[in-house]
């Protein structure tokens, strides 16, 4: 079991996600984007979500402190000053 | 402990200033000039207008808290990263551009510096605070894009420096390191 934190215009949701092995970082803004459309994302139900909404995005890849597959998907954070 | 805060424009200097409590040096690190329309996201005020960022918020450390600090007006180049940085305890890093973020990335892998990266995105939504070990700079989604300058970030900005702030306080007192997402509406530990 792995969780998908998906973070999109300020708001943010986790969702527990079945993986079968490794999915690409094209598979999982696919995922997104079906679930937020879908509302099966918490907080997070954009039904006419663009197409392209997660073209951009980073995908990281963390284990959390149980071991367990932490997925983020964001929006690049490219500025600082 | 000397502390470095490399870029000090909208979130490097929101966070500095919350950082003036600590028992350390605080050192900062800007080429650029304070303008008019940073007022209004970074933590310059209208006297500062016209001098160098480095050298303004020294000044204003200085004047408005009574806390001593040191400032380096030069841009950080691959010649000059190892004078500037070697002998920091802590490196912060604020840059806006990719390149910046990966040379002081690639000098604190070698030096075996800790080095932690506030970093914002283009809208102005989300936020990271996240340490080098777990930390991939992003490149802007086009060339030249807009960068946070105006207002319309603030509150995202004051939430993301404020996070930054605390994750470098509890490493000088604790020595964790805390990574953290920051969204409108939540900060969000992760690491």
């Amino acid at each position: 079991m792995a969780t998908l934190n998906i973070t999109y215009n300020g708001l943010s949701s986790d969702l527990p996600l079945e993986l079968d092995g490794h999915v690409s970082d094209v598979d999982v803004r696919r995922i997104a984007l079906e679930v937020v459309r879908s509302g099966g994302a918490p907080g997070l139900h954009i039904a006419n979500l663009r197409e392209d909404a997660f073209v951009h995005y980073v995908v990281d890849r963390f284990r959390g402190p149980r071991g367990e597959d932490r997925i983020y998907l964001r929006p690049k954070v490219p500025f600082g000053a | 402990m000397r502390i470095l805060f490399c870029g000090v424009g909208a979130i490097g200097s929101t966070a500095a200033v919350l950082c003036r409590n600590l028992e350390a040096t605080l050192v900062f690190i800007d080429f650029d000039r304070v303008e008019s329309k940073n007022l209004l996201a970074q933590a310059f005020v209208k006297p500062s207008v016209g001098k160098n960022k480095a050298e303004a918020l020294k000044l204003q450390l200085l004047n408005l808290h009574g806390v001593k600090a040191e400032s380096f007006g030069v841009r950080v180049t691959r010649d000059n990263v190892a004078a500037l940085c070697g002998n920091a305890d802590l490196l912060v890093d604020c840059f806006d551009n990719q390149a910046s973020r990966l040379l002081l990335s690639d000098f604190a892998r070698t030096a075996g510096k800790p080095l932690v990266h506030g970093a914002l995105a283009a809208d102005g939504t989300f936020g990271l605070v996240r340490w080098d070990e777990r930390f991939v700079p992003d490149a802007e989604d086009t060339a030249g894009q807009a960068t946070c300058e105006g207002g319309a970030h603030l509150p995202l900005i004051g939430q993301l420096g404020a996070t930054l702030a605390r994750v470098v306080q509890d490493f000088v007192k604790h020595g964790t390191r805390r990574d953290a997402m920051v969204s409108l509406v939540a900060v969000t530990p992760t690491a």
